[in-house]
C-alpha cells in the first residue's frame, strides 16, 4: 500500500533537514521508540513498541537512509518485524520552501506480511496516519524550540 | 401364544423426521476432536511462512527450544527424515509436498517449523520464538501471468507454472494418440451461428469456513504398536489409508476416528501435513500429540475451493438454438497439489453439457501453480463452475435474442424420452425430466406475475431483476472406476439381543444427518421403532470398511449399501423366525415384517416379535440346520454408474441506487434429487447450499495482494451470508428416481451451492442491464455496483 501526504513545519528547511536525520531527535519522536542508534554510516538500529489493536508489540527494525540531498531530499528504506509480523517501506521524503516554513512531501510504499498484511487497508492505514500524526508533533514542537 | 398387539408403526420414509442428531449438538454434548483429553498429551504449534514465496536460507530453533514447557522443535528437513511427501489421490504429476517445507516456502501459512510442548500456549509462544530468515523470490499471483516466460515459477520441472492440460472438442481426442482429432465442427458451428456471445467470467476464490476449524489428536502406543488419530475429517478411512502408509504401518495397525465433526463442505476431505505430523510427532515424543486449528490459520491453511477463470463462447441461432459451446479454463490451484486438487476443475469441463443438448464443444483446461493456499474440493467442487459459467452464458444468449430465459432453456432441453442421454463430455446421465421441473419452479415463483412486478418496480425508478438457473450435478460418487480411492461403500446391520439394530456405515457424516435418515430406512425395513436404532460411523475401528462423505454419496452409494446389509439381515431374521414356527409349516419367504413381528404375510396370528426372534438368534437351541447364531451382516454397494440430479432456482434482486448494495428478494428453488428419505433434512441440505451458493454471489471472495499476503483472513474481511441477507427461501420439488441405485435416490448436499450462484447474478445483471451492462464479476459487491449504477447514467446522460 502507499502512504503519502504533506505537512507543513515553521522552520527553514535546512534545520528541517537536519532534525529529521538526527538520531537522538527521532529517537524522541518517533512513538514508542525504545533503541534507536546508529550501527552503520546511515544505517539505524530500532526498537519500537506499538499498542494499536491487533498490530500491538515490540519491533525491531533497520532504518538505511540513501540519496540524500540536502536541504531538498532523502530516501529511506526500512525494514521491521515483530510478532504480529513485518514491515518494508520504501519512503522519499522531500522539503520545499512555501514562503513562511518548510513543506514536506511524503510518500511510502509499504510492504507488510503477516498479520499486519491481513488487517490490510483496514487498520494499517489508521495505524500508519496515527504513528505518523504524533511523530509530525513531536517534530513540530523540536522545531519551535530550536527556531526559538 | 405368538401376537404381539404392538402399536401400528407408520411408514418414516419420506416423513420429515426431526434429526436426531441435534439436540446433542445444540446442548453442548456432543464430542469433538477439541474435546478429546488423554493423559499425558501433548499440544502442537507450527510455525508458518509470513511471506508467499522465498527460499529458507536459516530458522534458528534454540531459543523456543529453551523455554520452560517445550518438548521438541523440529524443523520440516529434520522432519523429513520421519515423513516423506505427501501422497495425492489424482493420477496427474504433481510436485513433492511435505507436510512442513524443507527448502522454500510457497504459501503465507505454509508450515516451516514445528513444537510440541506442554500447552498450547507454550506452543504458541514457542513458534512465535523461532526465527526464519528467507531469501524472497517474486511472488506468482496471477494465473494468467504465471504462464508467461517471464514469470518466477514455484516448482522444478512444471515450466510456466502449468500443473495440468487438457483439450478435447469436436469429435473428441482420440484416445491411441491422446491428441485432437479434427475439431473444425466447433469452428463451423460459431461460423455459422446467427448470435455468439463471448465473456470472460472470474468464478473467485472461497474460504470454506466449516463452523468447526480442522483438529487432530493423535496416539502411537510403542508397546502395542497401533496408532490411533482423531480428526475433523470427511473420510476417516482415507485417512487411515494414508497415515498407515506415510507412517509406514499396516491399516491394521491405525484407527482413524472422526468424532462430531462440525461441516466440511469439502475441505476436510484432504488429508492434511499437520494429521501427519502429528502422528509422527507422537510416535516421536511417545506421547498422545493434539493440536487444533486456529480461524487465521483455517483462513490460510484449509484448502480453497473455486478460483477458476473462463473464457466461454456460446453460439446459437436467432430462434435461440445452441449450436456451440467453447470454454478455456484456467484454474489457479495455488500451490501444491493436494489430495483431489487436479481433479476438480476437470469436472467443470465434465459438467458444462448442462441440461442441453449442444452439438459441438470444445473445452481447454489448465491448471496452474500461484503462491495461494492449495485449492481442493468446497460444496460442489467442479460443477457450480462449470454450471455457473454455462448458464450465465445461456442467460446472456437470451437476453442477446430477446428471448425469455426460461423458454430458451425449454428450447434446448435434453427431452425426457433420450435417457439415459450422453453428453459431449462422455457422461451418461442417469435420468432426467427437465420440463416438468422448469414448469413447477415458475408456477411456485409465479414467474410472469415476478416480471411485472419488476417492471412495476422498474416504473417507480427502482433497480429490480430476476433471474433463472437451471443445473444438472453429478452425484453419488463412484463408481470405483472414476474414484482413485474405490468408488463403493460399505455397510454392516447388527440385529442385537432384544430385538435391537446397530448399524454402521463409511459414509462418515458431518452435517448430513445420516443418523436419522439410516434409521428411518431400517425402520421401515424391519417395522421397528427409530428409538430402537443406533447408526454408528465415523471410527475405523467399528466400521470395517468405508469410503466417505462427499460428492453427496451418502443417500445414493452409503443408502444402498445399508438396505443391502438390512436385506441380508432381514433374510436370516426370517430363517430364524420360520425355525421358530416349523410347527406351523411357515417357510422363510411367507414372511414379512409388520409392526414389531415377523409374520406370514397377511395373517398376524402366525407370528414371532423381531424381539423374540433376536434372541432366538442368539441362544439357538436348536440350531437351525445349515445355520450360524446370530443376525450380524454386512454389504459393500458399488454404483455402476453417478446421479445427476438437477433443478431450477429463481430469483429476484433489488439494487440500491445510492448505496449499491443488493438484496436478495426472493429465492424459489425447485429440485429434483430423486426420491427422498426425508424431506425435512433434504430441505436443510438446500437450505445450507443456496446460502453458500448465494453466499459466493453476493459476499464471498479469498483476496490476495500483488505480494501473495492474503488480506482476506478473518470474519472482519471475508464476508458471510448471514440471516438477515437470506430472504425466506421458497422450496419444492419434482421427482424423478435414478435406475442407479436400489433406493431411486440421487443426492442433494450439494444442489443448492449450483443453481443458486448463476441465479442471482443472473438477477442482479437483469436489474443493471438497463446501465449497460451484460455481466457482472462475484462477488456482487456493493462498490461495484454502484460504479456500474453511476458509470451507466453517467455515460446515458
Amino acid at each position: 500500500m502507499e502512504i503519502k501526504g504533506e505537512q507543513d513545519f515553521n522552520g527553514p528547511r535546512e534545520l528541517l533537514y537536519e532534525l529529521l536525520l538526527d538520531p537522538d531527535v527521532l529517537s524522541a519522536a518517533l512513538p514508542g521508540v525504545e533503541r534507536f542508534e546508529e550501527v552503520a554510516p546511515e544505517t539505524y538500529e530500532s526498537t519500537m513498541r506499538v499498542g494499536i489493536a491487533s498490530v500491538r508489540g515490540t519491533y525491531t527494525g533497520r532504518v538505511e537512509v540513501l540519496e540524500q540531498s540536502p536541504p531538498e531530499s532523502y530516501r529511506l528504506r526500512i525494514d521491521g518485524s515483530g510478532k504480529p509480523g513485518g514491515v518494508r517501506a520504501d519512503a522519499t521524503v522531500e522539503l520545499s520552501e512555501n514562503g513562511s516554513g518548510t513543506t514536506m512531501h511524503y510518500r511510502a510504499d509499504v510492504k507488510a506480511r503477516g498479520t499486519i498484511a491481513r488487517l490490510g487497508g483496514r487498520l494499517l492505514g489508521g495505524v500508519a496516519r496515527l504513528l505518523i500524526g504524533q511523530f509530525f508533533k513531536s517534530i513540530e514542537q523540536q522545531v519551535d524550540d530550536r527556531a526559538a | 401364544m405368538t401376537i404381539a398387539d404392538g402399536p401400528a408403526l407408520p411408514k418414516l420414509i419420506g416423513e420429515r423426521v426431526k434429526r436426531r442428531e441435534d439436540p446433542r449438538l445444540i446442548q453442548g454434548q456432543a464430542t469433538y476432536v477439541d474435546d478429546i483429553k488423554l493423559p499425558g498429551m501433548l499440544h502442537l504449534a507450527f510455525k508458518r511462512s509470513d511471506i508467499a514465496h522465498g527460499v529458507i536460507t536459516r530458522i534458528d530453533t534454540s531459543a523456543a527450544a529453551a523455554m520452560d514447557g517445550v518438548e521438541l522443535v523440529i524443523t520440516g528437513t529434520e522432519l523429513a527424515d520421519h515423513l516423506g511427501p505427501m501422497p495425492i489421490g489424482t493420477p496427474f504429476p504433481a510436485p513433492d509436498h511435505f507436510s512442513v517445507a524443507t527448502d522454500k516456502v510457497r504459501y503465507v501459512g505454509e508450515p516451516v517449523a514445528v513444537v510440541v510442548a506442554e500447552d498450547r500456549y507454550i506452543a504458541r509462544d514457542a513458534a512465535d520464538a523461532i526465527e526464519v530468515e528467507y531469501d524472497e523470490l517474486p511472488a506468482v499471483v496471477d494465473p494468467e501471468a504465471a504462464m508467461e516466460a517471464d514469470s518466477a515459477t514455484l516448482h522444478e520441472g512444471f515450466e510456466r507454472n502449468i500443473a495440468v492440460e487438457s483439450y478435447w472438442g469436436g469429435t473428441g481426442v482420440n484416445p491411441e494418440t491422446a491428441q485432437p482429432e479434427d475439431d473444425s465442427a466447433v469452428d463451423a458451428a460459431f461460423a455459422e451461428a446467427d448470435v455468439v456471445v463471448s465473456q470472460r467470467m472470474l468464478n473467485q476464490r472461497l474460504a470454506p469456513n466449516a463452523m468447526e476449524p480442522r483438529g487432530v489428536v493423535a496416539q502411537y502406543e510403542p508397546g502395542r504398536e497401533y496408532l490411533t488419530v482423531w480428526s475433523a475429517t470427511q473420510n476417516p478411512h482415507i485417512l487411515r489409508t494414508l497415515v498407515a502408509a506415510m507412517m509406514g504401518l499396516g491399516e491394521h495397525q491405525v484407527r482413524a476416528v472422526a468424532p462430531e465433526v462440525g461441516g466440511g463442505f469439502g475441505c476436510k476431505i484432504n488429508i492434511y501435513g499437520e494429521e501427519y505430523v502429528a502422528a509422527a510427532l507422537s510416535r516421536l515424543v511417545k506421547a498422545p500429540v493434539k493440536w487444533i486449528e486456529d480461524r487465521t490459520e483455517a483462513f490460510l491453511t484449509t484448502t480453497h475451493g473455486r478460483d477458476l477463470l473462463g473464457y466461454i463462447d456460446l453460439a446459437a441461432k436467432s430462434d435461440g438454438t445452441i449450436t456451440g459451446l467453447k470454454a478455456r479454463i484456467i484454474a489457479d490451484i495455488g500451490a501444491y497439489e493436494v489430495l483431489l486438487t487436479a481433479m476438480i476443475p476437470t469436472l467443470t469441463g465434465l459438467m458444462m453439457n448442462g441440461v442441453y443438448r449442444l452439438p459441438v464443444v470444445r473445452h481447454e483446461l489448465t491448471e496452474v501453480f500461484t503462491n495461494k493456499t492449495p485449492t481442493d474440493a468446497y460444496r460442489g467442487a467442479g460443477r457450480p463452475e462449470g454450471l455457473y459459467f454455462l448458464e450465465r452464458a445461456v442467460d446472456m444468449v437470451a437476453r442477446e435474442l430477446d428471448m425469455d430465459p426460461a423458454e430458451i432453456r425449454r428450447k434446448n432441453f435434453v427431452p425426457a424420452d433420450e435417457f439415459p442421454f450422453a453428453t459431449q463430455s462422455g457422461l451418461v446421465y442417469d435420468s432426467g425430466n427437465y420440463e416438468p421441473c422448469l414448469d413447477k419452479a415458475l408456477e411456485v415463483a409465479d414467474w410472469q406475475g415476478l416480471l411485472a412486478e419488476r417492471d412495476a418496480a422498474r416504473a417507480e425508478g427502482r433497480i429490480v431483476g430476476v433471474g433463472l438457473s437451471f443445473y444438472v450435478e453429478v452425484c453419488g460418487l463412484g463408481p470405483s472406476a472414476v474414484v482413485p480411492t474405490g468408488g463403493w461403500e460399505h455397510s454392516g446391520v447388527t440385529v442385537e439381543r432384544g430385538g435391537k439394530v446397530t448399524a454402521t456405515t463409511g459414509a462418515s457424516p458431518h452435517g448430513q444427518g445420516n443418523e436419522t435418515t439410516f434409521a428411518q430406512m431400517l425402520a421401515d425395513h424391519f417395522s421397528i421403532p427409530l428409538e430402537d436404532i443406533t447408526i454408528l460411523h465415523g471410527d475405523t475401528g467399528v466400521v470395517k470398511q468405508g469410503i466417505g462423505t462427499f460428492g453427496s454419496r451418502s443417500q445414493a452409494v452409503g443408502g444402498a449399501a445399508l438396505i443391502s446389509a438390512a436385506g441380508k439381515a432381514g433374510d436370516k431374521m426370517k430363517q430364524f423366525a420360520a425355525a421358530m414356527m416349523t410347527d406351523q409349516e411357515v417357510s422363510p419367504e411367507d414372511l414379512v415384517f409388520e409392526d414389531g413381528r415377523i409374520q406370514v404375510e397377511g395373517a398376524p396370528e402366525v407370528s414371532k416379535t423381531f424381539a423374540e426372534v433376536a434372541d432366538y438368534a442368539y441362544v439357538p437351541v436348536p440350531l437351525p440346520p445349515g445355520m450360524e447364531p446370530g443376525v450380524s451382516e454386512e454389504a459393500f454397494f458399488e454404483p455402476e454408474n453417478n446421479t445427476y440430479p438437477f433443478g431450477c432456482h429463481i430469483s429476484m434482486v433489488e439494487v440500491d441506487r445510492d448505496t449499491g448494495e443488493t438484496k436478495l428478494l426472493k429465492l424459489i428453488a425447485v429440485d429434483d434429487c430423486g426420491n427422498v428419505i426425508n424431506p425435512l433434512i433434504v430441505d436443510g441440505q438446500v437450505h445450507g447450499g443456496l446460502a453458500q451458493g448465494i453466499g459466493q454471489a453476493m459476499f464471498e471472495e479469498v483476496v490476495y495482494d500483488e505480494d501473495g499476503q492474503p488480506v482476506t483472513a478473518s470474519f472482519m474481511d471475508y464476508v458471510m451470508p448471514r440471516a438477515a441477507d437470506l430472504p425466506v427461501f421458497e422450496l419444492d420439488r419434482t421427482v424423478t428416481p435414478t435406475p442407479i441405485n436400489p433406493l431411486g435416490a440421487k443426492g442433494v448436499g450439494e444442489a443448492g451451492t449450483i443453481g443458486s450462484t448463476p441465479c442471482v447474478v443472473n438477477a442482479a445483471v437483469d436489474a443493471l442491464a438497463p446501465f449497460g451492462v451484460t455481466h457482472i464479476e462475484m462477488p456482487l459487491r456493493p462498490e461495484r455496483m454502484w460504479r456500474i449504477i453511476n458509470e451507466g447514467e453517467g455515460g446515458q446522460s
